[in-house]
């Protein structure tokens, strides 16, 4: 990021060139950045990319699924300071190599998670129904999200949310959620850019609780796994398709 | 040194060329394409927010249908030819036609697309190198109705208040907006305040997204509006809730509106707008006695045959208040183009010179005399609505349209079909072929806001730069370049300008409110006008100590019925507006994928109590017919409109709501009444 027009704006610096102001403090997404530019970036050359750790970890994730070419990719480890930490209710800040900033350690707890989880059922349902009506289908969260990356995105498709409704209703969510659950890696930008203020990044970091609690599975490790929702490469369908539909 | 075989990868910060928000985003470039838009986190504004539009708004800039190279008609059809002669052949149509039927049978529309230098030079144009003031623009058709009624109210016609304010108001007063939709960033500071604890109040003959959230929601008669803000006035002044200090100190006129307001009783209000009296008083109540309160209105309020007054009428409820000049207290017009309050700041307007000067007051024509050296005409032109109507007599006989698609945003298409077919003359710039262009002589490709530098005044007042980020396709130019090279072989002097920037410099000489503006100064900091001077900060709140004119007036105005009230041909009130998804015309927005998905087809919502009487059931093909047109579209059926009220959303060529909607105007606006007709639906 470069200080630039009186704002921090995210910038690639060729080599050689004089990389100006340079700004580390202003949590610009720059994984979802980079994966919009990547295709374009045909000449095949390295690319360094200031790196927290939940940028490191969707890393992981875009090297497993191939979307990104390892040895084109250069980290330059950033850790996040102490505001940031407590802005994304972070556990897990610090980076694997740090070469800018000072590690600080992370959070254990999201308030509001706990006080969701204090709630009973129906309370926490009629919570999250309140959020959800602020909803202005713009689909920063998508948009914004380093680890969103299909295609043909199922939001999209008008049989499981349908055009034009404002708001897109609860499914529109917990469709996300479903399709989040491998490779969330908590980077908290779908909550910084919701214009409808929605905690989503407390709604991620529940449902990844259940992940880890159930199956012992946490995104963005740099282990070469699959992705727990989709380990279908190799295992072909053949015979077990469902005939019913 | 950078590396020469380096791909160019850029982010240009810009300006959203859609509502007039003016959200701050980057453009992504790679070698001069186009690829994405990164909100900017950093901005006063936005703060890395977007909505929909704004995630596309790099969409539509490089699709195919782009014009790209000027198009002259040649035995009916438009053949493509050099800048040279399509120039040539334009200020000799320009000159021809003055010389044969006197300046004013000559009219330039300027754009609320367009940036504020190009908008001075349109004007500049028109009075300067054809002696004209025949120059307006479409917020003829949005907030005209704001600007001459809180000119006469407050003194100047624009947001009292800054956008961020909306954060951290106590209540919230929206009629006739559906923010949510069409201001989607300023509708998230709203819901901001509502996490807060803030009272929403929405008073809209639909629901809206924003109204579903609202403390109290409540629907009146479409064209009622005066009777209920009346009414309303009427419990704050019986129940002692009237800012005494404020009304005696700042304002003047309050026997007036007393004497008015008394007959405004809760029986009559609710006879004239179906509102229940408990429910007003309630309302009046929340308002009132709120710390910080706002209202926003949008096109809701604007778009009757009475507009003026009832701006003038919400004006009385700020000040009856003492809602208004200080922080999150005030009265916010929300204005729906990119630069149409710039578009109006730069003088795209027929009585006004940059910066509210008034063409017809000596003094000012003057200083404009001397500036441009060139003698001015005194006579206020011809408003857009009123050119129409000329040009469909004969009178006008020409029009250059800069960026406006007329023929599907003014009301009543089929009379301005025929308006326009007996110009002699229709030039149009724009960037992609129109409904207008199909009928124009002269087409010009111009180049849009990602492909030049400038300027945009958003609805706060902040004038914003907009940067060039890819360069224009084929042939096209710039319309400030274009404005320039007209002027020139209209023989004028004063148009050689080499960059947006020494545009703004002489306007700043000129405009008193842009005085202190330049482009170096707006490339570091975010300025609102008033800015006089160089050493000056901008102004976030208007009439803070007095108001513009001095004392705030009260007007004493009484509900008056619209134009065109239901019959039993035309049973229902038809009402117009926009959806989140599409744009105006639809000229950018559906040519975005994304978008057009989300909205692809021309709808009517209407009652389901109606819609079962007329055995119409959601989805099925209806026609909608009124005095001068009728239209086929899908009906949506539902509660959340009034019985006897549909509405249609005005951005479909294949169904343009405009072709139903009445050009009855606002006297002293000229403003239609976009907002109500009388209209009726068959199915099939």
């Amino acid at each position: 990021m470069r200080e630039e027009h009186g704002n921090v704006a995210p910038v690639m610096i060729a080599k050689g060139e004089d990389p100006g102001d340079v700004r580390t403090d202003v949590p610009y997404q720059l994984m979802t950045i980079l994966s919009n530019l990547y295709p374009w970036m045909s000449d095949g050359k390295k690319i360094a990319v200031l790196t927290r750790r939940c940028d490191e970890k969707a890393l992981a994730e875009i090297f497993k699924r191939g979307y990104f070419d390892r040895a084109r990719i250069v980290q330059i480890g950033l850790a996040c300071s102490k505001e940031q930490i407590a802005a994304c209710r972070c556990s897990d800040p610090v980076p694997s190599t740090v070469d800018i900033g000072e590690p600080h350690a992370g959070v254990g707890s999201d308030a509001l998670s706990e006080k969701l989880m204090n709630m009973s059922s129906e309370e926490r349902l009629r919570f999250w129904i309140y959020q959800f009506r602020k909803c202005n289908k713009c689909f920063a969260c998508t948009a914004n999200c380093p680890v969103c990356f299909c295609d043909e995105c199922v939001l999209e498709e008008r049989t499981f949310v349908p055009e034009r409704g404002v708001p897109p209703g609860m499914s529109f969510h917990l469709i996300r959620a479903y399709h989040l659950a491998d490779k969330c890696i908590e980077c908290g930008e779908c909550e910084r850019s919701c214009p409808a203020g929605i905690p989503l990044l407390t709604f991620r970091k529940l449902v990844a609780k259940d992940f880890r609690d159930m199956y012992k599975f946490s995104p963005g490790d740099d282990k070469n796994v699959s992705p727990l929702l989709t380990t279908l490469e190799g295992e072909a369908l053949e015979g077990d398709e469902c005939n019913e539909c | 040194m950078k590396e020469m075989s380096a791909m160019n990868v850029e982010h240009v910060l810009t300006t959203c060329p859609y509502c007039g928000t003016g959200c701050n985003f980057f453009l992504q470039v790679v070698d001069d394409r186009l690829i994405g838009v990164v909100p900017c986190k950093t901005d006063e504004i936005s703060r890395g927010q977007l909505c929909i539009k704004g995630y596309n708004a790099h969409a539509f800039v490089q699709h195919p249908d782009r014009l790209k190279t000027p198009l002259v008609r040649e035995h009916g059809e438009l053949k493509q030819t050099s800048w040279e002669a399509a120039l040539d052949l334009l200020a000799g149509e320009i000159k021809r036609i003055k010389e044969k039927y006197g300046p004013d049978s000559i009219a330039f529309l300027a754009s609320a697309k367009c940036t504020n230098e190009e908008n001075y030079l349109f004007q500049k144009l028109a009075r300067a190198a054809v002696q004209t003031n025949n120059v307006d623009h479409c917020a003829r058709l949005c907030h005209a109705s704001t600007v001459t009624g809180l000119l006469y109210s407050f003194g100047s016609g624009a947001m009292t208040n800054t956008i961020p304010e909306f954060e951290n108001a106590d209540c919230i007063f929206v009629t006739g907006s559906n923010t949510l939709e069409a201001h989607p960033i300023i509708g998230a500071r709203m819901l901001k305040a509502l996490d807060r604890g803030a009272k929403i109040i929405v008073i809209d003959p639909r629901d809206t997204p924003l109204s579903r959230l609202a403390h109290i929601k409540l629907s009146q008669r479409p064209g009622s509006d005066i009777a209920w803000i009346n009414g309303m006035i009427k419990v704050i002044i019986d129940e002692g809730l009237v800012d005494q200090d404020f009304v005696k100190t700042r304002t003047t006129d309050f026997d007036k509106l007393k004497d008015v307001v008394k007959d405004a009783t809760p029986e009559k209000v609710e006879s004239i707008t179906g509102i229940k009296p408990a429910e007003l008083a309630e309302v009046a109540r929340v308002y009132a006695k709120a710390d910080r309160a706002m209202i926003a209105y949008a096109m809701g309020v604007t778009q009757h045959s009475n507009g003026t007054n009832i701006v003038e009428a919400l004006a009385n409820l700020a000040m009856v208040t003492g809602h208004i000049g200080s922080e999150s207290n005030g009265l916010n017009p929300l204005r729906g183009q990119c630069n149409v309050q710039g578009s109006c700041d730069s003088g795209g307007l027929p009585n006004l010179f940059p910066g509210y000067q008034r063409v017809d007051d000596e003094k000012a024509r003057a200083k404009f005399e001397q500036a441009w050296d060139v003698k001015l005409p005194a006579k206020p032109g011809l408003t857009l609505t009123c050119a129409i109507k000329e040009a469909a007599v004969g009178k006008l006989k020409a029009m250059v349209i800069f960026g406006e698609n007329i023929m599907m945003s003014d009301p009543d298409l089929g009379h301005v079909e025929d308006a326009i077919k007996e110009l002699e003359l229709l030039a149009v710039i724009d960037i992609f072929p129109t409904e207008t262009s199909k009928f124009a002589h002269i087409v010009l490709p111009a180049a849009c806001y990602a492909e030049k530098d400038g300027t945009f005044t958003n609805t706060d007042r902040a004038v914003r730069l907009i940067r060039k980020a890819v360069n224009p396709p084929g042939d096209a130019w710039p319309d400030w370049k274009i404005a320039c090279e007209l002027g020139k072989r209209l023989g004028a002097k004063g148009f050689d300008f080499s960059s947006p920037a020494e545009v703004m410099a002489e306007m700043a000489t000129v405009t008193p409110i842009y005085g202190g503006i330049d482009h170096d100064r707006l490339d570091r900091e975010v300025l609102r006008w008033p800015c006089p001077s160089k050493d000056h900060k901008g102004t976030r709140i208007l009439h803070t100590q007095k108001f513009t004119k001095g004392l705030g007036t009260f007007a004493p105005v009484d509900h008056a019925p619209p134009a065109e009230t239901p019959s039993d041909e035309y049973p229902f009130i038809l009402t117009t507006g926009r959806n989140l998804f599409q744009y105006h015309t639809g000229t950018m927005t559906r040519r975005s994928s994304k978008l057009e998905r989300e909205a692809p087809e021309p709808y009517v919502e209407m009652n389901k109590g109606d819609a079962k009487r007329l055995g119409i059931s959601e989805g099925d093909r209806v026609s909608v017919s009124s005095r001068r047109g009728t239209i086929n579209l899908k009906a949506r059926v539902t509660e959340r409109i009034i019985p006897g009220s549909i509405f249609i959303p005005f951005h479909y060529a294949e169904a343009a709501a405009n072709r139903l909607t009445n050009a009855a105007l606002d006297p002293e606006s000229k403003i239609p009444e976009f907002k109500v007709c009388a209209a009726d639906v068959q199915k099939g």
